[in-house]
């Protein structure tokens, strides 16, 4: 365990960081996207679209992630169709599949947090919208939206850091991500406790700092649920109004 | 405060023989009345009596199981769908004839993300595309009206009840409506907050406004309004001007009513 | 060359992979019962000390639990894995035995299940605790129960009635993090259907199946859990 072997591990394992950050943030937001559409698909009240966000769901919940890798990656590759297809420069790299497979598993999580960040939103409000003469369109961009992310922020937050170490089974599939590049470091130096600490390390200094950018974000966009600004004093009672 | 008004004034709100059902449960049971522009409508009936949901057909928060709901000259449109439950036949229909209703809520129901200032000029910009500047300046002269100006940047979580209430009032009024509809606008107020936001609308009510208020605050319907209406059991049971029905005119019912 | 179809490949006859699929899902069932098993033991541990432990008991369980929930399963797998074997290897030399000694694929992979999670058995415990009415538990002080009798009669089983929806979680989640255990070669079901997929030529067909077995597993599992939800809350008033 000498320093120089911390060091040198840290400079092997550190170029793996952009490519980790990549795959997750790529696909979170494209998980996003996904999740919008399926959690829409779910409070549309449409019962085919209902039921098929829902067979989505069961199938990428009840599935393990690097079963969906390997169906991407190994899988399709199968297909004569799909070697032969405009698509398979895409679809032959390790790169994209992994992206393609985690936004879809991101997306089928994600879809249940934002769909309890949609029923969230007080339906009182959303009355006095529609009473004001709002579109649902603009009912939803105005009104909606922003409450239901404001609500879903902090679960979407954990959500996020679960995606940072799924990213890591990426690594299976021939990506030199941080994971991929302290496995082959492990395996040529067998030095496997100072690669885990180091690698271990790396990762929960990403998941802290994550932590603490959703934490400000969450701050930024909730002023309304802070505590009272000082200062302000509620009235005391005044007059009585009229009563029978 | 119970003058009529002129008899020639336009009819700002007409119902035709509304029947609403709920399930089996047909709360409106053909119930049919006219406010004139300048009127103050105070509707008074137990829970139940169906009161907040014939309030509420106005602006089809409610859609009638029958029966026409007319604003100003429009008359709102109805259709069937698939499964026979009546619906606006047109939502743009729908949606502009809100513009033209402001509705006051028991729950206020302002917009918790947005600051006052920013509720009460939400609908001018977004909903009838009035310029910016215009609608701040005329938010900022509402809320100074209602007496929460000091109160134009702060979250409606940090307001009391009557505060929210009086910011909820403003941002009515900033759609520059025909008709204002109050839903129990006191009833979840503490009690030391009910008298600034009675006081509101009764500066309201001397403007001129046309105002039907859902109410339990029987001093107001007394003394405020232009007539009373009664609702009983889904049916209008009484109705008059204040004078008359308040000194044992009215029904047998509303008698009792009133006496608690 | 007609490639067989994805029936025959599944069949238990010979030249059918039915047989060693099902095995792969038994031993994945193991896996994960033996992983969930060992986790809960942690966890229990490691909620007790964040209830009622001393100073230095809860800054060691803090630890854990955050560590355990910032790093990837999979570097966890690696380290008992390669470590367990580093770790035997040299316990071997201190007897007398040389040459490697690997630590088996299936004991690495169930303590690392069972570490990582332990620190989400942590946390259902941890809340399921704190779900307990106090006044439950002073009614039973109140009655003289001593701390263990407590403890047994109505502590544990009123904490466990609030953990199983969580403990319903942990498990689907192990259930799948099991598949990452195949990196070590043991004969799990993702393992077993790589090695049909080499050996037949055919990924997609035999990872599908292996898709299917696992929606069976989780699919059973979810309703075997709400039925001992509703089970134990009978008698329990709906809010």
């Amino acid at each position: 365990m000498s320093f120089a072997f911390f060091q040198e591990t840290l400079l092997t394992l550190l170029p793996g960081v952009p490519l980790t950050l990549e795959l997750a943030f790529l696909s979170t937001a494209i998980g996003a996207v996904l999740a919008l559409a399926l959690a829409s698909m779910r409070l549309s009240g449409v019962l085919p679209l209902d039921l098929f966000a829902r067979a989505y769901l069961f199938a990428f919940r009840g599935t393990p992630l690097l079963v969906q890798i390997f169906l991407i990656y190994y899988g399709l590759s199968q297909f004569p169709a799909v070697r032969h297809s405009f698509l398979w420069p895409i679809l032959r790299e390790p790169f994209w599949c992994a992206i393609i497979a985690l936004s879809l598993n991101t997306g089928a999580y994600a879809s249940e947090v934002i769909r309890g960040g949609l029923l969230s939103v007080p339906h009182g409000q959303i009355e006095a919208a529609r009473a004001a003469g709002m579109s649902r369109l603009l009912l939803f961009r105005r009104i909606v939206l922003p409450l239901a992310i404001r609500q879903a922020l902090p679960a979407y937050g954990t959500e996020l850091i679960l995606m940072v170490k799924a990213t890591s089974l990426a690594s299976i599939i021939t990506l030199m991500e941080i994971t991929g590049r302290a496995a082959k470091l492990i395996s040529d130096t067998y030095r496997v406790i100072e690669v885990f600490l180091v690698a271990g390390a790396i990762y929960l200094v990403i998941n802290f700092v994550l932590t603490r950018l959703v934490l400000a974000l969450e701050h930024w966009l909730t002023p309304h649920l802070r505590a009272r600004p000082e200062g302000t004093v509620l009235p005391t009672t005044g007059t009585v109004g009229e009563r029978a | 405060m119970s003058q009529t008004r002129p008899a020639g004034a336009r009819v700002a709100v007409r119902l035709d023989d509304l029947h609403k059902s709920f399930g089996t449960l047909e709360v409106l049971k053909g119930i049919s009345l006219e406010a004139r522009e300048g009127e103050v409508v105070s509707i008074l009936g137990a829970s139940g009596s169906g009161k907040s949901t014939m309030l509420r057909c106005i602006n089809m928060l409610e859609v009638p199981t029958s029966g026409t709901v007319t604003v100003g000259e429009e008359t709102i449109r109805l259709t069937r769908d698939r499964r026979g439950q009546a619906r606006p036949a047109d939502r743009r229909q729908v949606d502009r004839v809100r513009t033209r209703v402001g509705m006051v809520f028991q729950t206020f129901n302002l917009w918790s993300h947005m600051t006052v200032l920013e509720n009460v000029i939400e609908a001018p910009i977004h909903v009838q595309g009035r310029p910016r500047r215009e609608c701040v300046a005329e938010a900022e002269s509402l809320l100074e009206k209602v007496g929460i100006a000091d109160k134009r940047d702060h979250y409606p979580a940090h307001l009391s009840g009557g505060q929210q209430q009086r910011a909820a009032i403003a941002r009515a009024l900033a759609q520059r409506p025909e008709v204002m509809l109050f839903d129990e606008p006191t009833s979840a107020l503490d009690p030391e907050l009910v008298g600034e936001v009675l006081r509101v609308m009764r500066s309201l009510a001397e403007e001129g406004r046309t105002m039907l208020v859902v109410t339990h605050e029987m001093g107001f319907a007394r003394d405020v309004s232009s007539r009373v209406v009664f609702l009983h059991q889904g049916l209008i049971d009484a109705e008059g001007a204040p004078e008359a029905l308040f000194s044992g005119g009215g029904s047998e019912r509303f008698q009792k009513f009133i006496a608690g | 060359m007609q490639q067989p179809g994805f029936f025959e490949l599944m069949s238990f006859g010979p030249g059918g992979w039915g047989q060693l699929m099902l095995m792969g899902a038994a031993t994945t069932l193991a896996l994960a019962v033996c992983g969930f098993a060992i986790g809960a033991v942690f966890g229990s541990l490691a909620a007790f000390a964040k209830i009622s432990g001393g100073r230095i008991a809860r800054i060691v369980a803090d630890v854990y639990t955050t560590v355990l929930r910032g790093i990837p399963d999979l570097l966890v797998i690696y380290l008992f894995y390669f470590g367990g074997s580093s770790v035997l290897t040299a316990v071997g030399h201190l007897f007398g035995r040389d040459g490697f000694i690997g630590l088996p694929g299936f004991a690495a992979g169930a303590m690392a299940i069972g570490v990582v999670s332990g620190a989400q058995h942590a946390e259902v415990f941890r809340g399921a605790y704190r779900a307990v009415h106090p006044g439950e538990i002073e009614a039973a002080v109140a009655a003289g129960m001593h701390r263990m009798l407590r403890f047994r009669r109505i502590v544990a089983p009123l904490v466990l009635r609030h953990a199983l929806p969580g403990l319903g979680n942990v498990w689907q989640i192990v259930l799948k993090e099991s598949a990452l255990v195949s990196v070590t070669g043991v004969a799990e079901l993702l393992r077993q259907a790589q090695v049909g997929a080499g050996s037949e030529r055919q990924p997609f067909t035999f990872y599908f199946a292996a898709a299917v077995l696992y929606l069976v597993i989780t699919s059973v599992s979810s309703l075997t859990f709400r039925s001992a939800e509703s089970r134990a809350n009978r008698g329990v008033r709906r809010a």
